[in-house]
């Protein structure tokens, strides 16, 4: 390996200013996506490509407008330069700013650059500048900045050799960190006295780094608690209040910079910002607005909904081929079982989510690209903020319709986390496309085949009920969590609408990559286990009882002299019954028996775990039915099943209804707990996701029972 | 800059669609730091483009940047 650790070098810049895109030039497909210890923040790093040698590590961290963050987001900025111990602690600083909008960018530069890092200067859209008529002095810059400058552009890849270069010159010279002072600001009595005091036990950080300390105390997560007790009484003692300093340094700052900014850029035509604001005045309109971004979104839920379909039928297809090849090739045994019937369709559960993931993700990420989902979010922030939701809440929702998988894994960009965690508590509520089989089976035995009032089918409307009562579920969850969960962020909006751009594939394919790779190598993993475990309950059970079964089956089929098929399509049910899964489908009756349930649709309520449209299938397995894509014969098979106990038919109105609302409301789905995991770094929110969904599941279908 | 009510001069929540003015100062604090640091200082000039469809929120224009603000936001931003 190499001996040495490589020189790092973080890219930081304000949102907008097309980090993500120098920083995927840099690195290539090199990159590595993961989160910042601790937080699901999105943490990209890769090598510098293109070069033999050296090894330079480039670390984007996200982007930020001062190191005063006020979100989680912009926090990872600080927490990573005033920590010489941290992971990322940079060896040099890329800074990329929009050259356009300069005089607002430089801001982080200058307090970076007083945070004591060597700084390359790169400044972004130069093509764009070259149209709008800026003319840049980037060596008058260069000059007054004491740093390289140079252009480039994240759509051209213009500059981008120079840029590698200059990088490459940092990490041969390895220039030491700069002095104390700061060119952009004078320290007050109150700040030049803690610099002073921090230099025992912070000695190595520079006088501004131990500002910043000073500053965010509070939260930074290094500091031992007697850290921070001692900050706090040097703050006290010193008289150091907090936001007014911040305050006259960001105003000193600009003083300075603002004149360097209009010495060395001159704007030769006179600025045009117009086809952003034409776009805006329709696209952000009070009535044509909202219309445009629910057309938007039908095209979205359409296209997870139905085109995701058939990459989902081919990998589906794909992997029963090769269970049954495995099945007939292998020695029959335990072994071939676990691989064709608990590993296969484990893989299967994962991979058959990638589509649907890859779609949503394409489509949110050009949204995000263009500069639109900004505008979606100033529209719905209002209505939102009522639920306790943010204005992309509405996207992570309304793809919930189509599966809660990608929909949850798309709200990291939801900067506040209370808003975040409520959106992914509340998202599997609304109606996914998994429970449409099962809804589709139910609803025939509630709801009679009849059309109303002309055009209306009746069983149509109750579908609608359904989903409708979902999406209920979801925002008075959500108004429910509103109360409960304390936040100690204060919620912003304040929100930059950048300026409209076509979008670049390039950053659309990467976060497409990224995220597939997080689904399949991260929450995989879990759904694998499960669905084995899942696997084992269901073809295992007592050894003798499983005999039992199996002659049972042998004696029935001799006895009504069936085909083979037929026999198998037996044996399967009466195993399924003795299994283990069967014995817990038995344990848990009494529990489900208020609801109306037998243990039957117990057996199903723990296979279906794997997935909600399992229920199906096993209902065809235990009514002994070899075709589950046949809905009307499992459903005539349903029909027919009485109570031993009542004698009365077990699917009747009452207790249809009531599995019909568990599926509403219950948790059913492993996947979707195994993102949860991811997205929120703990078992803590799946499982109470877990118990206040199949909770509520529960009540609803026990009050269904008590109301007929 | 620090909660001063005795400086005359309107919130910009309330300024008409299409109006514009100067910053003057900030009541908030808070709000205050975080605008500062997108590049919205006294003196800056902002405009008032557009509010929601649902109320509330504010589409407005601070030199070259296009900015929502929510209605608290931009109650904290006295115009001159």
């Amino acid at each position: 390996m190499h001996p040495n650790p490589p020189f790092r070098i973080a890219v930081i810049g304000n949102p907008n200013c097309g980090k993500t895109s120098i920083f995927n030039l840099l690195t290539g497909l090199q990159q590595r996506v993961g989160n910042f210890p601790g937080v699901t923040v999105d943490r990209k790093s890769g090598f510098l490509s293109h070069h033999a040698g050296f090894r330079v590590e480039v670390v984007d961290l996200p982007g930020a407008y001062s190191l005063y963050p006020t979100s989680k987001d912009e926090r990872l900025v600080v927490q990573t330069i005033v920590n010489p111990q941290d992971p990322d602690y940079p060896d040099a600083v890329l800074y990329v700013a929009d050259i356009t909008r300069l005089e607002k960018h430089l801001l982080l530069f200058t307090q970076v650059k007083d945070a004591g890092f060597p700084m390359i200067l790169a400044l972004n859209m130069a093509d764009t500048a070259a149209e709008e008529g800026l003319e840049i002095d980037t060596s008058a810059l260069s000059q007054k900045l004491e740093c390289p400058v140079l252009l480039v552009s994240g759509r051209s890849g213009l500059g981008i050799d120079a840029l590698r270069l200059a990088i490459l010159a940092q990490a041969q010279h390895h220039p030491a960190n700069a002095p104390d002072g700061s060119a952009f600001f004078r320290f007050s009595p109150e700040e030049a006295r803690i610099a002073a005091e921090l230099q025992t036990g912070f000695a190595s950080l520079n006088h501004y780094q131990r500002i910043l300390l000073t500053h965010h105390a509070e939260w930074l997560p290094h500091l031992s608690s007697m850290q921070r007790e001692r900050i706090f009484q040097l703050r006290e003692r010193t008289g150091f209040r907090e936001l007014p300093l911040q305050v006259r340094e960001t105003m000193q700052r600009f003083d300075r910079f603002t004149p360097l900014v209009h010495q060395s850029i001159r704007n030769t035509r006179e600025k045009v910002n117009s086809l952003t604001e034409k776009l805006d005045d329709l696209l952000t309109h009070q009535i044509f607005g909202p219309f445009f971004f629910f057309l938007l979104m039908a095209l979205l839920f359409q296209s997870i909904f139905s085109w995701a379909t058939y990459p989902m039928d081919w990998i589906e297809g794909g992997i029963g081929q090769l269970s049954h090849w495995i099945k007939s090739t292998l020695p029959a045994g335990w072994f071939n079982d676990l691989l064709s019937d608990g590993v296969l369709a484990g893989l299967a559960g994962v991979l058959v989510f990638v589509p649907q993931i890859a779609l949503l993700f394409f489509l949110i990420s050009i949204l995000e690209e263009v500069g639109y989902m900004a505008r979606a979010v100033f529209m719905f922030d209002r209505v939102m903020q009522v639920f306790g939701l943010n204005g992309r809440s509405v996207v992570a929702l309304i793809s919930g319709g189509a599966c809660a998988i990608p929909a949850i894994m798309s709200t990291r960009t939801i900067a506040n986390w209370k808003e975040r965690l409520i959106t992914i508590l509340v998202t599997p509520f609304i109606s996914c496309s998994a429970r449409i089989p099962v809804y589709t089976v139910l609803i025939a035995f509630v709801v009679p085949e009849k059309t109303v009032l002309g055009i209306f089918q009746l069983q149509g409307l109750a579908f609608l009920g359904l989903y409708l009562l979902g999406i209920l579920a979801a925002l008075g969850a959500a108004l429910i969590f509103r109360f409960l969960l304390k936040s100690s962020d204060s919620s912003f909006l304040m929100l930059e609408l950048p300026p409209y751009r076509l979008p670049l594939f390039r950053n659309v394919w990467m976060t497409v990559w990224g995220k597939i790779k997080a689904f399949t190598l991260e929450a995989g993993k879990i759904i694998l286990l499960i669905s084995i475990a899942l696997w084992a309950l269901s073809s295992y059970g007592p050894a003798e009882k499983m005999k039992k079964a199996s002659a049972e089956a042998a004696q029935i089929a001799t006895e009504q002299n069936l085909s083979a098929q037929d026999a198998q399509t037996i044996e399967a049910s009466l195993r399924m019954e003795a299994s283990y899964a069967g014995h817990a489908g038995r344990l848990m009756e009494p529990l489900i028996r208020p609801l109306g349930f037998d243990w039957k649709i117990g057996i199903a309520l723990i296979t279906s775990f794997a997935a909600r449209e399992v229920f199906v299938g096993t209902m065809a397995t235990l009514y002994s039915i070899s075709d589950a894509d046949d809905a009307l014969r499992v459903r005539e098979g349903m029909a027919r099943e009485r109570n031993p106990r009542t004698g009365k038919k077990v699917y009747d109105t009452p207790t249809s209804w009531a599995l019909l609302v568990f599926y509403v409301f219950a948790m059913q789905c492993m996947s979707t707990l195994a993102v949860v995991r991811r997205e929120t770094l703990s078992w803590k929110w799946p499982v109470i996701q877990f118990l206040f969904m199949t909770g509520l599941a529960y009540l609803s279908a026990w009050a269904i029972q008590l109301a007929f | 800059m620090t909660a001063a009510g005795w400086k005359s001069g309107k919130p910009l929540a309330n300024a008409t669609i299409g109006s514009s003015g100067l910053v003057s100062h900030f009541t908030n604090e808070r709000v205050a730091g975080k605008l500062l640091s997108m590049g919205v200082l006294p003196g800056t000039l902002v405009r008032m483009i557009r509010k929601a469809p649902f109320g509330g929120t504010c589409y407005i224009k601070a030199d070259n940047i296009l900015l929502a603000l929510r209605k608290d936001e931009a109650c904290s931003i006295v115009l001159r």
